[in-house]
């Protein structure tokens, strides 16, 4: 296993984190092909997977060429768990798929703010990265709040399940916006338009609770009753604990790797 | 039992055997209405006919195609349309159609102009 | 995806010329004219039946086969290959949606395809019920396994029903790029660390079998099977694919310098022909009936992913939905 460090620099680190998220993310919902609800939601969900584990290339390789981290391979299929920071919530398993279909909701609105500041940023290589993988995750955002609408109105056990899966979700997705030592630091750093880019966690987090909780009463789903305010964090990924579920899941994505990583695949 | 599974992630199913009598797992219309979908390669280019998808309604059809349809190669549009909607031509009365290529009075070729000047030109000369 | 592969007929030949000799000799002489047979054309019930098996059949082969390969997409070693897995396993999701939509075309719903995937009554290539044992098995179902079904697929795709042709048409342009990803895999792994040629020699003496299977046994030029080919509904012969497929690719595994678990094959140059060892045919057909190593596991996965869907597809089935059968 590598066991370089973590990278220390604020920008480097927050990369890594789009980077494990995405990572791990796009590895939980490659687990649905061929098992799909239908045949061609299957392909459509495959797509937003393969959309995820290539976001996740481009930042290692990012971070590869410019931050000093080992080549992608190496950074994603050869780390021990204490050493990723993705959150929780893309860790969990698959489950059934309101479940799956609420973490992506969730999920792909934080990216697409995250791209959405990343793309101000000084860096133009940086930048033009950002701004084409936002166009990816606006057709995700766009898939996931089709379905959400379709389901939560769709049948009483539909709706059912999509509200169990929101209770479930919402304190692993607000853990993504998890407070982080690089926080303050980023956040001064001074983007293309002569202003700060990264707006930092608290400002994330308020800007995605105000879109999906308006989403959700349009929605007619109550969200008083679901508690969904009093909902503390799930907080860690990002300082390396994680719950149970990573560590088995990476060791079945590393499994072949790892007979031999240094071995041309 | 379970089944034992080469694969990880049908372990995590817990996949059950499927009985001698299966009775049909799937009901009538269970995979909803089918769509016909319509593909615009470039901008100028006409719409084709590429296939189908099946969907609960118009909006879910269009995000359907989007896949099935334009994740490879160029897509500049799409157009999906309730195959109920479409009437189509009865192949029998293709015969209708037969002598539409022998109507030379429509057609640019059926007017041929040379041999009548030429023979005018000739009838000048004194 | 997996064109269908060699899959026994079982439909009893009907005496198509009790139907109309005046539309059957319509029919045939626009076959033979090179023309397509479009859904609402008349054609005799043979020809219905025959086509809607066939078609349907690939139909489940690619569903089917999305399952052995997608044994190892959550341990693809790498980014390369674990996209490119997952677009390839996709692809074979989409191949099945594709043929589905065609076998449609010709009046049976999909549920009652998919029903009777799952109760056994349709039928699949084979070749999927076997285990993809370790990663190297993905590389040998990639190369030459997706190499057998272009063959296979090549050849329908000059048939007579317009819909499965222009379905093929499709797909092969697909599988050529699962080709040259399953070869990639192949080859990197045969030129490779000791641990890595050997794990690949393993799968390919593991599936050589199931591969020589795949074709079918020899044709035994029935009348059934010359009214078949007059109908453009049978392209080729098992044979000749078989051949093809030899010639093509037996050549480049021995290039890498693997072997191949059989001592009477190669090819005899005087005649052009491969000659190898005839395989048990009689394991072939105790597998297509349901006893293959994996053959319940696929069915009832298959099942579980359709019942686990139910609740996502009744929720948004509407009373006033307008079904038609598709045109495609």
């Amino acid at each position: 296993m590598t066991n370089q460090p973590l990278p220390t620099a604020p920008l480097a680190r927050y990369l890594l984190h789009l980077a494990d998220d995405q990572l791990v993310m796009g590895h939980r919902n490659s687990e649905w092909t061929g098992l799909g609800p239908i045949l061609e939601e299957d392909i459509a969900f495959s797509s937003i997977a393969q959309d995820q584990v290539g976001h996740a290339l481009a930042f290692y390789e990012y971070l590869n060429q410019e931050c000093g981290l080992a080549d992608p391979d190496q950074t994603a299929f050869n780390r021990p768990e204490s050493l990723m920071v993705s959150s929780w919530l893309v860790e969990q398993p698959i489950g059934d798929y309101a479940f799956s279909l609420v973490r992506h909701w969730c999920y792909d609105q934080a990216v697409y703010l995250r791209y959405e500041s990343l793309s101000q940023i000084q860096d133009p290589a940086l930048q033009a990265l950002a701004t084409k993988l936002r166009g990816e995750v606006k057709y995700h955002t766009f898939h996931a709040n089709t379905w959400m609408k379709s389901l939560l109105q769709g049948s009483e056990e539909s709706r059912l399940r999509m509200l169990t899966a929101l209770k479930e979700v919402w304190p692993m997705a607000l853990g993504l916006f998890e407070s982080w030592s690089g926080e303050k630091a980023l956040m001064e750093q001074v983007g293309h338009a002569g202003q700060p880019w990264y707006p930092g966690e608290r400002h994330l987090q308020q800007h995605w609770q105000a879109g999906t909780l308006e989403s959700l009463v349009l929605w007619s789903v109550d969200v008083e009753a679901l508690g969904l305010h009093k909902v503390e964090p799930v907080l860690g990924g990002r300082q390396g604990y994680h719950s149970e579920h990573l560590a088995s899941m990476l060791e079945e994505m590393t499994a072949v790797f790892r007979l031999d990583p240094q071995a041309e695949w | 039992m379970p089944i034992l599974s080469l694969d990880p992630r049908v372990n995590r199913l817990q996949v059950e055997q499927v009985p001698e009598h299966q009775p049909p797992v799937l009901v009538p219309g269970d995979h909803w209405p089918s769509y016909q979908v319509f593909h615009q390669r470039r901008r100028g280019e006409k719409h084709s006919s590429v296939g189908i998808v099946h969907a609960p309604s118009l909006e879910m059809a269009m995000a359907m195609a989007k896949e099935q349809f334009g994740r490879r190669g160029e897509t500049s549009n799409l157009w999906v349309v309730c195959t109920a909607d479409v009437l189509e031509m009865d192949y029998a009365d293709e015969e209708v159609f037969r002598t539409t290529p022998s109507k030379s009075y429509r057609d640019p070729a059926g007017y041929k102009v040379n041999e009548k000047i030429d023979a005018y030109k000739a009838k000048q000369t004194p | 995806m997996y064109g269908g592969g060699y899959i026994p007929a079982g439909v009893e030949e009907t005496k198509a010329q009790a139907e109309s000799p005046e539309l059957l000799a319509q029919f045939e002489a626009r076959i033979t004219r090179g023309e397509k047979i479009e859904p609402r054309d008349w054609m005799p019930a043979v020809y219905r039946k025959q086509l809607i098996r066939m078609i349907e059949q690939h139909a489940h082969s690619e569903i089917i086969g999305a399952l052995p390969e997608g044994t190892w997409i959550t341990r693809a070693p790498g980014f390369r290959r674990k996209l490119a897995l997952m677009a390839k396993v996709q692809d074979e999701v989409g191949h099945a949606q594709l043929l589905y939509s065609a076998a449609e075309t010709l009046g049976k719903k999909r549920e009652d395809m998919l029903n009777d995937l799952i109760n056994g009554k349709s039928k699949y290539s084979n070749v999927f019920n076997y285990p993809a044992e370790t990663w190297a098995d993905v590389a040998v179902i990639g190369f030459l396994i997706d190499a057998a079904a272009i063959v296979n697929q090549v050849a329908n795709s000059k048939g007579s029903y317009g819909p499965y042709c222009r379905a093929l048409e499709r797909i092969c342009y697909e599988e050529s790029f699962h080709l040259k990803q399953g070869h990639s895999v192949f080859v990197w792994l045969a030129t490779g660390t000791p641990m890595q040629r050997e794990m690949l020699q393993n799968a390919l003496n593991r599936w050589w079998e199931p591969i020589m299977h795949f074709f079918g046994p020899s044709d035994t030029m029935s009348q059934h099977t010359e009214t078949l080919m007059r109908w453009k509904v049978k392209m080729a012969t098992n044979d000749v694919m078989r051949q093809q497929f030899l010639n093509i690719y037996v050549p480049k595994i021995w290039d890498l310098g693997l072997s191949l678990p059989d001592p009477e094959l190669r090819k005899d140059e005087s005649t052009g022909q491969w000659l190898f060892t005839e395989p048990n045919w009689d394991t072939f057909f105790k597998v297509i009936n349901g006893d293959g190593p994996c053959s319940r596991e696929r069915l009832a996965v298959r099942k579980v992913a359709e019942e686990r869907g139910a609740w996502v597809r009744a929720a948004l089935r509407r009373a006033d939905a307008r079904y038609a059968t598709p045109l495609a």
